[in-house]
């Protein structure tokens, strides 16, 4: 399954959600934003059914990003039962990202 | 791919080079697999516009040209796996790889690691990344629209990200240890131009000055000694490059700045394993100087690969 985007009403569906969410927060003039998106998109496919991707684009959802502190972008935000876990800020590779995930969801 | 096989040639890095070496490769029937961290392009994926890679009269966007060259590539039966090489056995037969999907082997192995942006080397620069301190002013220049950011460095990017800043920032410092700037002549008119940037020559950053976010520089004057301090929202370190060949150490022969010694035949110590790109010594760090390495490591494999060396 791809990675979706999502505006603020389905980030707080998905937040309530049984599934763990990931979000990517992004924006279309960040060169580092677009370098994760393939292996993102990887991690979408390969977490299916355990844990949902979505990407919020900053730009459009500006106070959806204030409100969850993001002040750097891409920064990654695993949320679960309804409250942030953890991120983690411009991952080096898809193993930085799987490993975010596994200590993450671990704890 | 199960796991016992051996591919003709694995690249590690899917720069400009690797994807290259990979398109040759597969177009001479070798059976190839490119292993890339995150994605295509290397160092050329954050570069905004690149004009003078020829065949774009008009600039290409980095990550763009570099998802180009990917699917060229592919388009031969190149595969790409994203997985990050934590070892690597470049003495054994087959060569093995072993990353962070799996281990992999090859009968030759193509290192394209490429280069990063080099440190300034002082306490608490890492904690500081993303909270002020940063590499790359094409990607975090916008995060500093209205602020006070200083660029250290004197060489052409420091330059570049000077005036890339200066379209964004309030005001832009830019602090060179020397009194000129190493900068080819292209970059000093709209420089001095520019209103809003001014210059600290002859000094070298000494200090982060910082709470949770960086607030601020301590300026040495490298003549006098003399220290003072400077307020800025963000710094971009801009100082060169560091070569990344941490996984070749005490395997391969290395130059003193820690790039991997090969000629222009890209051979390197060991037989079978070639470096291409800017991880390998060359005068010339370039796209285009990039691409020619790989078509040559592809011609060298053939010649290892048939028996020859």
């Amino acid at each position: 399954m791809a990675a979706v985007n999502i505006n603020k009403e389905e980030f707080g569906q998905l937040r309530g959600g049984d599934l763990p969410v990931l979000v990517d927060f992004w924006a279309p003039w960040c060169g580092y934003c677009r370098r994760i998106g393939p292996a993102y998109e990887q991690i979408a496919e390969e977490y299916a059914g355990r844990l949902v991707a979505a990407k919020v684009n900053i730009d459009e959802e500006g106070a959806l990003a204030s409100a969850e502190g993001i002040e750097v972008i891409p920064t990654l935000v695993l949320y679960r039962g309804g409250k942030a876990l953890g991120s983690v800020v411009a991952p080096a590779s898809k193993a930085a990202i799987d490993k975010f995930i596994r200590e993450t969801l671990g704890q | 791919m199960s796991k016992t096989h051996v591919y003709d040639m694995i690249v590690v890095g899917g720069g400009p080079a690797g994807y290259t070496t990979a398109l040759y490769a597969v177009r001479a029937g070798l059976d190839t697999l490119v292993l890339e961290k995150l994605s295509a392009g290397g160092q050329m994926a954050l570069t905004q516009e690149i004009d003078n890679y020829p065949g774009f009269e008009d600039g290409v966007n980095g990550f763009d040209l570099a998802e180009k060259m990917q699917r060229q590539a592919e388009r031969f039966g190149a595969n790409t796996v994203y997985a990050e090489v934590e070892r690597l056995d470049l003495s054994a037969a087959p060569k093995e790889l072993t990353t962070s999907e799996g281990i992999f082997r090859a009968r030759v192995v193509v290192l394209a690691t490429g280069a990063n942006p080099r440190e300034l080397g002082l306490a608490d620069e890492a904690a500081l990344v993303g909270r002020g301190v940063a590499y790359c002013a094409a990607c975090d220049g916008m995060f500093y629209k209205g602020k006070t950011v200083a660029v250290v460095g004197g060489g052409n990017s420091a330059a570049e990200d000077a005036l890339l800043l200066s379209r964004v920032a309030k005001k832009v410092i830019l602090i060179h240890r020397r009194d000129t700037l190493r900068a080819t002549k292209v970059y000093h008119d709209p420089l001095m131009r520019a209103q809003n940037v001014e210059f600290r020559w002859n000094s070298a950053v000494d200090g982060l000055l910082h709470g949770d976010k960086l607030t601020g520089v301590r300026l040495r004057d490298v003549r006098t000694g003399e220290t003072t301090e400077l307020s800025c929202d963000g710094l971009f370190v801009s100082i060169g490059r560091k070569p990344a060949t941490e996984l070749v150490k005490g395997q391969l022969a290395l130059d003193d700045g820690g790039y991997i010694l090969a000629d222009e035949t890209t051979k390197t110590s060991l037989p079978g394993v070639f470096a291409v790109g800017d991880v390998r010594t060359k005068p010339l760090r370039q796209v285009v100087t990039a691409v020619a390495d790989g078509a040559v490591a592809v011609q060298m494999a053939e010649e290892y690969l048939a028996g020859g060396d």
